[in-house]
C-alpha cells in the first residue's frame, strides 16, 4: 500500500489521545465518513487522523454557530471581491462564486513530499513525450505506444512538426488531477497539459482561510501556495526566445466573456503583466506586436488561455474569431514563445494516457512514482470487447473531452444512459476508454447545516521553467451533492483550500 | 499601455460620470415638479433629451406611459434598452472595470463591484420604490466614491490620465446639453416666475448654485447663469474649466507618445481657443442654441479624435511605426 495516510492503531489512540478535546460537542459530533471511501481527515476507526488531529481539534473548537458565520463572511466576500466565474448554460451575464466549503481538505507533509516526486517525473516525462512526437517520433519507432493513436489523437498538430520550443519545453503549467482509491493511493486521472485552470481559486481560497479563521491557520503549520505568481512569471522568462534580454511577457485571455476570465486577470495582475485580448495583438514580418497607445510594442512571451484550435486561422480554424493570424509563423521562426505550446492536446488524450507510464520508462529510466487508474483503451479490440460486455460497471469517457462532459458513470446511470453510451462506443471505438470507478475519496464538508463526507479530487499545479517546481497543495474540488462523483464546477462541483501540513502542526 | 485598455479606462470613468449625472438630474427635477404647474410631459421630457434618449424611448414606451413621469423616470432609471439609464451605466462601468481589473486599483473594483450588487438586487430596487431622492443620492455617492478612490489610489500615469479624460469629457458634454435643452427659456432677459425656477434648477443640475451665488452675489439671470457654466474657470462642471483640464491631461499622454495624438490635440487646443475668446454677449448674439450646437459637436469631435489617436489606430498607422523604429534602430 503506497500510503496509510498516518492512521493509528487503536490502542495508541487509547493511551496517548491527541485529541482529548475532540469530538463529543463541537463541530464534528456527528460526523460519519462514508464506508468504502478513504476519508482525507478521518481514519476508519471515526477518529481523525494523527497528521491532522491537532487542526481538526482548533477548527472543532469553533462550534457550529461560529463556523456557520464565517462560511457566510467568505461567500460574501467572495461575491463582493467579483471572485466569480460565469455559466455558460445560463443566462448572459451571470456570475456564480465557486461554492467555497471552509473545512480544508489536509495532506501531511511527508505524503506530500511523495507526491511531489511523482509528479515531477510525469511532468518531465511528457516533456518528453511532446518533444519526441514533434520531432524524431522515437518512441513511435521503437513500438512503445501505437503510431495510429497518437496520429488519431484530436490534440496531435501535424502542422507543427519540426518545431522546438525554448529548452524543448511545451508544457510550462500542467494541471494533474488526482483522486485517492480507499486504501490511500493518489491515483493520476488526468494530465491536463493544455491551460489547466483554477490556480487563482488556489491563491484567493487560501487568502479567504486566512482572513475567516486566523487562528487556527497561525497555530497549523501550512505551507505557503504564495510563489505560484512568481514561479509562473521566472518560468515564462527563462523561456523567452534566444537572447531577449528583458522579455515582454502578455497573458492572453479570449475576453471577458469567457468563464475563466477572472483567472486570466488574477495571473496577470498578480505576474505584473499586460493581459491582452487577441485584437490587442497583431504580426508583422514574423513577429508579434501589441497595439499600445505608444504604438506597437513587440511580445516576446504569451502565456495564452486560448485553444489551439482557435489561435492562428492561417493553420488552424479558420472561423475563430480569437485569432492572430501569422501567429505561428512568428512561433516556427522562433521569435515568440508560446505557453502552454501549441499540440499538447495529444497527451491529453484519454487513449494515450494509459500508455504515461510506459513514457516514463523509456525516457527516465526509471519506475513511475505515481499509480493510474486501469485503463481499457476501446481502440484495442480486445479491451473494447471487455468493457461493451458491461459497460454498466465502467466509468465510460470520450478521449477528447473535458469538465466532466461526454462521461458515462455506468454504476449511477439509467439503463438507457448505459445503451447509448453501448451504442457510442460501438460506433467508434477509438472515441472511448473504460475505467473502473473509483470510490474518490470524501473529505468533511458543510452542506445544509451539518457535515457529511463529500467526494473530492485533487490538482496539483506544476510549473515548468529551467526547472520543475510543484505549487504544495492544489485545487481540491468537491462533489457537493450526496453520493456524486462530479466535482466539476460547471456540474455543482465546490472547492476547498488544500493544506500540506508540517509534522507537529 | 494597450490601446484596449486606455479605451475602457476612458469609457469607464465616463459611464461612472454618466450615472451621477442622471441621478443629479432626476433629483433636481423631482424637486422642480413640485414647485411648477407642468404637465408629466412637460416636466420630465427635457430630461429625456439631454440623455439624447428623445427617439428610443418611443418605441419601448407606450402613449400612455409617456404621460406619466414615473413611467419616464422608471425608464431614465433602470430600462436596460436605454443605454444610458443609470441601471445600463453602472452595468457598463462595471463590466469595463472587470475588463481591465488588473489596471485599476483593487478598492476602486470593490467599490464599482458593490454599487452594481447593491443595485441589481433589491437593496437598490426597494429604496427606489419607498424613496427616489434617497436612492438618487445613494447614486450621486458611490459615483463619487468611486471617483475619489481612483484619484486617491490609482497611479496618476496614463490608466489614470484616460480615466480623467473620459470623466471631463462627459461632464462637459452634459454641462452644455442641459443649458441648451433650456436654451428657449433663457434666451430673452426677462425672467418670469417660471424661468427664475428653471434657472435654479439649471444651477442645481450642475450642483451649481451655491457656486454661482459665492461668484456672482447677484440673482441669477440667463446671461449670468450661461456666463458661470460655460465660461467660469474655477468652476469643475463649467464647459471651460472641464475643456482646460482635458487639454492638461493630453499634455500629459503627448510626451510619452510621439507622433500620435496629433489629431486630438489640434481639435482641443482650437476649441478652447474659442471658448477663451467667448464672451456671454458673444453668445446670445449669435444666437444661443447655435452656439451650444457648435460646442457640442466640437466636444463629440474631440472625443471621436481620441478614438482614433489612441484606442483604434489603423493597420497602416501600426505599420508605419514599426517601420520608423526598425529604420532608428538600423541607424
Amino acid at each position: 500500500m503506497a500510503d496509510s495516510g498516518g492512521e493509528l492503531n487503536p490502542k495508541a489512540l487509547n493511551e496517548r489521545t491527541p485529541l482529548e478535546a475532540v469530538p463529543d460537542q463541537g463541530l464534528f459530533r456527528q460526523y460519519e465518513p462514508l464506508a468504502g471511501a478513504y476519508d482525507e481527515l478521518f481514519g476508519a476507526n471515526g477518529r481523525p487522523r494523527e497528521a491532522t488531529a491537532q487542526v481538526i481539534a482548533r477548527i472543532n473548537a469553533l462550534g457550529t454557530r461560529a463556523f456557520k458565520e464565517r462560511q457566510r463572511l467568505a461567500d460574501g466576500s467572495f461575491l463582493r471581491a467579483g471572485v466569480t466565474f460565469s455559466v455558460y448554460s445560463e443566462r448572459k451575464g451571470v456570475e456564480r462564486i465557486f461554492p467555497f466549503d471552509l473545512i480544508p481538505r489536509m495532506i501531511a507533509a511527508k505524503d506530500w513530499d511523495r507526491l511531489e516526486r511523482g509528479l515531477i517525473q510525469r511532468v518531465v516525462a511528457l516533456n518528453h513525450f511532446l518533444r519526441d512526437i514533434y520531432t524524431d517520433q522515437r518512441i513511435l519507432s521503437e513500438g512503445i505506444i501505437p503510431k495510429e493513436l497518437v496520429f488519431g489523437a484530436t490534440g496531435f498538430r501535424p502542422e507543427l512538426m519540426g518545431i522546438s520550443p525554448p529548452s524543448g519545453t511545451y508544457i510550462h503549467v500542467c494541471g494533474v488531477d488526482l483522486v485517492r482509491a480507499p486504501d490511500g493511493r493518489f491515483l493520476v486521472l488526468e494530465d491536463n497539459a493544455r491551460s489547466p485552470s483554477g490556480v487563482s481559486y488556489v491563491l484567493e481560497n487560501r487568502a479567504m482561510m486566512k482572513r475567516v479563521l486566523p487562528r487556527v491557520f497561525r497555530d497549523s503549520r501550512v505551507r505557503s501556495v504564495d510563489a505560484y505568481p512568481a514561479r509562473l512569471l521566472s518560468a515564462l522568462t527563462e523561456l523567452a526566445p534566444h537572447g531577449v534580454e528583458r522579455p515582454k511577457v502578455v497573458v492572453l485571455t479570449p475576453g471577458p466573456f469567457n468563464s475563466a476570465y477572472f483567472e486570466h486577470s488574477f495571473l496577470a495582475r498578480r505576474m505584473g503583466c499586460a493581459l491582452v485580448h487577441p485584437d490587442d495583438l497583431f504580426t508583422h514580418d514574423e513577429h508579434v506586436y501589441v497595439k499600445t497607445t505608444g504604438g506597437p510594442e513587440q511580445v516576446d512571451v504569451i502565456y495564452r488561455r486560448i485553444d489551439d484550435d482557435f489561435l492562428d486561422t492561417e493553420v488552424f480554424r479558420k472561423d475563430s474569431v480569437l485569432a492572430v493570424p501569422g501567429l505561428i509563423r512568428a512561433y516556427r521562426a522562433g521569435n515568440v514563445t508560446i505557453a502552454n505550446a501549441l499540440g499538447n492536446g495529444v497527451c491529453d488524450d484519454k487513449a494515450i494516457y494509459p500508455y504515461v507510464p510506459r513514457m516514463i520508462r523509456f525516457y527516465l529510466s526509471e519506475d513511475p512514482l505515481l499509480d493510474q487508474v486501469d485503463t481499457l483503451i476501446c481502440a484495442e479490440p480486445e479491451d473494447a470487447k471487455r468493457a461493451l460486455a458491461d459497460l454498466g460497471s465502467y466509468v465510460v469517457k470520450a478521449v477528447d473531452a473535458s469538465g466532466g462532459y461526454g462521461m458515462l458513470v455506468g454504476p449511477t446511470s439509467t439503463r438507457e444512459q448505459i445503451a447509448e453510451f453501448t451504442k457510442r462506443v460501438a460506433d467508434n471505438p477509438r472515441g472511448y476508454i473504460a475505467q473502473p470507478l473509483v470510490e474518490l475519496s470524501t473529505c468533511p464538508t458543510w452542506v445544509d447545516g451539518k457535515l457529511g463526507p463529500r467526494r473530492v479530487d485533487l490538482r496539483p499545479y506544476v510549473i515548468t521553467g529551467d526547472s520543475t517546481w510543484v505549487l504544495p497543495g492544489g485545487l481540491t474540488r468537491v462533489a457537493l451533492q450526496e453520493g456524486s462523483y462530479v466535482v466539476n464546477s460547471s456540474q455543482g462541483g465546490g472547492s476547498k483550500d488544500t493544506w500540506v501540513v508540517e509534522e507537529g502542526a | 499601455m494597450i490601446s484596449r485598455v486606455a479605451e475602457s479606462c476612458f469609457w469607464l470613468q465616463r459611464y461612472v460620470e454618466r450615472m451621477d449625472n442622471t441621478a443629479r438630474l432626476a433629483n433636481v427635477n423631482r424637486a422642480f415638479v413640485l414647485d411648477v404647474d407642468l404637465s408629466a410631459v412637460q416636466q420630465w421630457w427635457p430630461v429625456v433629451v439631454v440623455v439624447g434618449e428623445q427617439d428610443r424611448i418611443k418605441e419601448h414606451l407606450s402613449e400612455e406611459q409617456l404621460q406619466e413621469g414615473d413611467a419616464i423616470q422608471q425608464y431614465l432609471t433602470w430600462n436596460e434598452h436605454n443605454p444610458v439609464s443609470i441601471a445600463s451605466s453602472a452595468q457598463w462601468a462595471r463590466e469595463n472595470a472587470r475588463t481591465i481589473r488588473e489596471v485599476i486599483s483593487l478598492e476602486m473594483w470593490e467599490t464599482i463591484n458593490a454599487f452594481w450588487h447593491w443595485l441589481r438586487g433589491g437593496p437598490g430596487r426597494r429604496l427606489y420604490r419607498e424613496d427616489a431622492f434617497a436612492f438618487y443620492s445613494r447614486v450621486k455617492e458611490h459615483a463619487a466614491m468611486f471617483q475619489g478612490t481612483c484619484y486617491n489610489t490609482m497611479m496618476h500615469d496614463d490608466p489614470f490620465v484616460f480615466m480623467q479624460l473620459g470623466m471631463v469629457l462627459e461632464r462637459a458634454g452634459w454641462t452644455a446639453r442641459i443649458l441648451d435643452v433650456k436654451h428657449h427659456m433663457i434666451s430673452g432677459d426677462l425672467v418670469s416666475p417660471l424661468g427664475a425656477a428653471q434657472l435654479m434648477a439649471l444651477l442645481r443640475s450642475c450642483a451649481a448654485t451655491e457656486p454661482f451665488f459665492k461668484t456672482a452675489h447677484e440673482a441669477p439671470t440667463p446671461r449670468r447663469v450661461v456666463g458661470f457654466l460655460l465660461l467660469s474657470r474655477k468652476f469643475p462642471r463649467s464647459v471651460i474649466h472641464c475643456m482646460l483640464r482635458a487639454r492638461d491631461l493630453l499634455a500629459q499622454l503627448r510626451p510619452a507618445t510621439g507622433a500620435t495624438g496629433e489629431r486630438s490635440w489640434m481639435m482641443l487646443t482650437a476649441l478652447l481657443d474659442d471658448l477663451e475668446r467667448m464672451s456671454v454677449e458673444d453668445v446670445f448674439e449669435r444666437g444661443l442654441h447655435d452656439e451650444l450646437t457648435r460646442l457640442i459637436d466640437s466636444i463629440a469631435r474631440t472625443s471621436a479624435a481620441i478614438h482614433e489617436d489612441y484606442f483604434d489606430p489603423s493597420p497602416e498607422v501600426l505599420e508605419l511605426a514599426i517601420r520608423q523604429r526598425e529604420a532608428e534602430s538600423a541607424r
